[in-house]
């Protein structure tokens, strides 16, 4: 070990990685509802945004990492509350009560709970060290992630509850699984799955998993969305259209052309060269993360940032996957690019979490 | 069982091992889009320039226009548009460079309009909406036109008939002015309103305009699958959006007055404006200005050359006489004066001044209308047969500034904010105003108010120039005992809403002012108007009605300057006095404001108050059953514009 009198310091590659992709977000927004809205407000917004989301990873690169696993179960209680509270007093947002309104503004606690939910995991695993889970610990972590998983599903959103399954991944390969551990949760899920199916969820939560499954269930929705996508990636070449020229966002062909569907506007207008750039840029900061995590001081650190990275991995994939087709369409927000507040926070947040794990990597910092 | 520690190595093993698993997962991602942005590239290109899916607007349904009593004054009619839709022909075009002539040559010959006009509708539509619309090229088709290009649909797929909802005003010109017209939006409306869209219609004047957002209602869109070659396949019905119409506008306009009103001015070939309203609400229950415009003429896509004849009318059809025609006032503005004058105390009810035909003021000599004179007049009867002196002496004790500041209280010199486009405000002088409109002589500007102008102001004469509204709104005012309404046109808006239901909005009554008048002061310029009509030797008589009593002021307007006592009929049309008539009735609970004028009428007396009259008898037809005129009688109508009196027919 080379001791050495320094103290914390930021990586500044990965952090300014960030930037760039929210950056060239707030374009993208800008282009796809630059016909749409002469006023802009959309693409105002998602600077706001960024700014408050740059200003939330500056603020939890500030505090110790350990000192939020001692706060995380008061943490993880207001998400699990604010779970609750939707549960009971939501509203309706297209079909889903997932939204808190306060004011003129709204967000999602669900959001936020993957980053809560991450940090209990990392405790978790902090005092954990044995190769492989033992039941009791297997079902303690389990059910950390099921907790909010659950609620998430009766709001009924999804998309939303289906992005923890990279907390699962992580505990189960990470944490590390015995091969009849493995048997047992395989049949398990066998029967849960139909009596959950028969017994609990009510006919339109049925129909949202199936729209799930099957995207051609919903007329108005997913096969009209992809095919629209892939005409507007395709058309956009190698070069791309160019800047604020594609036409398929301009004419409103494409749905959701801002949020979920950005990375098509993204192909159409900057092609593939752009693509390749942006996904260069999301490998970057995946590899440079695991990086991290392997230099991490202790193990709560490594297993906080690969829960993290975890999350943006699997919405980079999935989000981009379902653009070409490759994945049914689901709501699944590309991190740092699509518009929306919560989700822009939610990935600053996380950003902000790995760097501050980083820095502290030297025990005498 | 024992327990295995987990170390660094290990954990580093299974980091690497995802690592790798994304560094494939992203080349494959790379590799999916090089495969359809690099080879399919083509495919997709072609695919988003035929853009497979393309949304067709669905244009909404005008709002209805009614009368206060549901009559229909603008609806929608069916007709057939003609369409040139450039996907479909951008394939044929490839395959036949003339195409576009040939189209053009053959529509040509069906619609019958010369080539060089088809070219240059073909431009201007093709500029204005965008590549995916179809833009119209020509519209109101008639049922053989359409029958010849549906013949001629396999050889021209480019071109569509397509159903659309004219405006049509069933009356012509009635109410023209009201009502306005509707037109193709222009880069002025687009900037004004960036939820408009090119090619789409609106209103471009009157109520058509003032209410266009709630009459427009909202466009719907249907979308259509279309193959490469620009075939039309097949529609997709779940994302359909479904127009919703515009709210039907019910006006304060009664359709029987408007009509009688108009009538008059037709079968007199008269020029001129009629107002009617509601003393205790400020609803418009008549307006007329003559000559109107027909609106059919003028609610169509290709107007340019039509709309140039509104304008360039001698007669300016486009002029809403009753808002925007600027007159002098004339003896009408005796009632301000009267009022001004007890007000402020200058002369008591029963002040009176000899009339001798002529008098001197502020050094100059001024006649009165009646070279005889009047003798001793009060102000009842200075009212009564309209006596210059009395009105010039008040005038000479107020002064202008005192002048203007009770004409601006009785709403002159500034707009009333009739719900209407381009009401004007006109101009009540002072000697501020003069200062900063300084008459411009040989010798420079001159600032200054001559005493003896204002002798000309207490006749209406002078720079003094109101609009028929304002001279209805003042007389409302003194109808009502004081009170200026905001008058308006529309009395309800009607909402259709989606669950079927109607919901009204009704268009509030609102008092723009309120003006303090002495009750005896009021008293007397009552009993004065009343008599003008009701007394033996008032200028009014041609209003009376049996059954009602009706309160009024002539007044007759020198268009020309002449000097000595002319007989008005002895001159040129042009040069002829204009007539004023102002009323209300009942004298002792006012109901209804009548104002009629008449450009170059002639006498007040004898022109303007007979329709007064008809007017009166239409509105209170219940109340004076029995004693009506025949309007249908062609004799009647004779007498009437011989400027005889005919008597009421009694049932």
């Amino acid at each position: 070990m080379i001791f050495r009198e320094r103290g914390p310091s930021v990586d500044w590659n990965f952090l300014g990685t960030a930037v760039v992709l929210a950056l060239i977000g707030v374009l993208l927004v800008y282009s796809a509802t630059y016909y749409g809205e002469p006023s802009l407000s959309t693409a105002k917004k998602q600077m706001l945004w960024v700014a408050i989301g740059i200003a939330l990873m500056v603020a939890v690169m500030v505090v110790d990492y350990h000192v939020l696993f001692d706060i995380a179960p008061i943490l993880y209680g207001i998400g699990i509350i604010l779970l609750l509270y939707l549960m009971v007093f939501g509203r309706l947002t297209a079909n889903v009560r997932s939204w808190i309104h306060i004011g003129g503004f709204q967000f999602q606690p669900s959001e936020f709970m993957k980053i809560f939910t991450a940090l209990m995991v990392a405790r978790f695993f902090d005092s954990n060290d044995r190769a492989y889970l033992d039941m009791r610990s297997f079902l303690m972590v389990m059910g950390i992630i099921t907790l909010p998983v659950a609620m998430i599903i009766i709001q009924p959103d999804f998309g939303t509850a289906a992005s923890f399954f990279p907390l699962y991944a992580v505990a189960m390969f990470f944490g590390g699984i015995r091969a009849r551990v493995w048997i047992a949760m395989i049949l398990l899920v066998a029967i849960a799955l139909p009596v959950g199916w028969f017994a609990f969820l009510k006919p339109y939560q049925k129909e949202r998993v199936m729209i799930f499954l099957n995207p051609e269930r919903d007329p108005l929705g997913s096969g009209y969305q992809v095919t629209q996508a892939k005409i507007a990636i395709g058309s956009g070449g190698i070069n791309g259209k160019g800047f604020r020229h594609g036409t398929q966002a301009k004419l409103e062909f494409l749905p959701a052309r801002h949020t979920d569907f950005i990375f098509a506007v993204l192909g159409e207008e900057w092609g593939f060269i752009g693509v390749i750039i942006v996904l260069g840029l999301y490998l970057f900061l995946v590899i440079q993360a695991l990086n991290f995590a392997k230099q991490a001081r202790d193990r709560g650190g490594t297993f906080l940032i690969i829960c993290l990275i975890a999350f943006i991995i699997f919405h980079v994939l999935i989000n981009v996957s379902m653009q070409i087709g490759i994945l049914p369409t689901t709501g699944i927000p590309l991190p740092l690019i699509s518009y929306g507040g919560s989700s822009t926070m939610m990935f600053f947040i996380a950003i902000g979490l790995i760097l501050n794990v980083d820095m502290r990597r030297f025990v005498n910092a | 069982m024992r327990v295995y520690r987990d170390d660094q190595k290990f954990l580093t093993f299974r980091i690497n091992a995802v690592l790798w698993g994304i560094v494939a997962a992203f080349v494959f991602l790379a590799g999916s889009f090089w495969f359809v942005q690099g080879v399919q590239a083509e495919k997709y290109r072609g695919l988003s320039e035929a853009n497979a899916l393309r949304e067709i607007e669905i244009p909404p349904k005008r709002g209805l226009i009614m009368d206060r009593k549901g009559k229909i004054l603008a609806d929608n009619q069916p007709s057939y548009m003609l369409q040139v839709d450039r996907v479909v022909m951008k394939p044929l075009l490839k395959a036949d460079k003339q195409r576009r002539e040939k189209l053009e040559a053959f529509l040509s010959q069906i619609l019958q309009m010369p080539l060089p006009e088809l070219h240059a509708r073909w431009d201007k539509g093709a500029a204005k909406v965008n590549f995916t619309q179809p833009f119209v090229i020509a519209e109101d088709l008639s049922m053989a036109q359409v029958a010849s290009i549906q013949a001629q649909s396999i050889a021209f797929p480019e071109v569509n008939v397509v159903p659309e909802q004219r405006r049509n005003y069933p009356y012509g010109t009635m109410a023209a002015h009201v009502l306005g017209f509707i037109g193709e939006v222009n880069d002025k409306d687009l900037k004004a309103n960036p939820e408009l869209e090119q090619g789409e219609l609106i209103g471009k004047r009157g109520v058509e305009l003032m209410y266009d957002q709630y009459l427009r209602g909202r466009g719907g869109a249907e979308y259509w699958e279309y193959d490469a070659d620009g075939r039309r396949l097949s529609e997709y019905v779940p994302a359909r959006k479904q127009p919703v119409p515009g709210d039907n506008v019910y006006l304060t306009l009664d359709f029987e007055l408007q009509r009688r009103a108009e009538q008059y001015f037709i079968e007199n070939e008269m020029v001129g404006a009629a107002v009617a309203l509601d003393p205790r609400n400020g609803e418009v229950l008549a307006m007329v200005s003559s000559p109107a415009y027909n609106p059919n003429v003028y609610s169509k896509r290709f107007t340019p050359e039509v709309y140039k004849t509104i304008t360039s009318n001698p007669f300016k059809i486009e002029l809403n006489r009753a808002i925007q025609g600027l007159y002098s006032p004339g003896s009408v503005f005796k009632v301000v004066m009267s009022m001004a004058g007890l007000s402020e105390g200058v002369v008591g009810p029963d002040t009176s001044f000899g009339c001798g035909g002529s008098g001197h003021f502020f050094g100059r000599r001024f006649r009165c209308w009646k070279k005889e004179g009047h003798g001793g007049v009060d102000v009842e009867r200075a009212l009564k047969v309209s006596c210059d002196i009395y009105f010039y002496t008040i005038g000479g004790r107020l002064g202008v500034d005192k002048i203007n500041e009770y004409a601006r209280k009785l709403t002159f010199g500034e707009i009333s904010h009739i719900d209407l486009d381009g009401e004007r405000a006109g101009l009540v002088p002072s000697t501020k105003w003069r200062t900063e409109n300084p008459v411009k002589t040989s010798r420079g500007a001159d600032p200054k108010w001559y005493p003896a102008e204002t002798i000309s102001v207490a006749i209406g004469q002078g720079p003094l120039i109101v609009t028929p509204l304002q001279v209805a709104n003042m007389t409302a005012a003194v109808a009502n005992g004081g009170k200026v309404f905001k008058p308006h046109v529309v009395k309800y808006i009607n909402r259709v809403q989606q669950d079927g239901k109607y919901k009204l909005f009704r268009v509030p009554s609102r008092v723009l002012d309120e003006i303090q008048l002495s009750p005896p002061a009021l008293a007397a310029v009552r009993r004065g108007l009343w008599q003008v009509v009701n007394d033996q030797g008032g200028t009014g008589s041609n209003a009376r009605v049996e059954g009602l009593n009706v309160a009024g002021k002539t007044g007759s307007v020198q268009v020309i300057a002449y000097s000595g006592w002319i007989k008005a009929t002895s001159l040129p049309f042009k040069f002829r006095d204009h007539a004023w008539f102002a009323s209300f009735a009942p004298a002792d609970k006012p109901e209804i404001v009548v104002v009629v004028f008449v450009e170059h009428g002639g006498a007040g007396g004898a022109d303007a108050a007979p329709l007064a009259k008809l007017m009166y008898e239409a509105w209170f037809r219940d109340k004076i059953a029995g004693a009506r005129l025949d309007l249908r009688n062609p004799e009647t109508l004779e007498q009437i514009k011989e400027g005889e009196l005919p008597l009421p027919t009694t049932r």
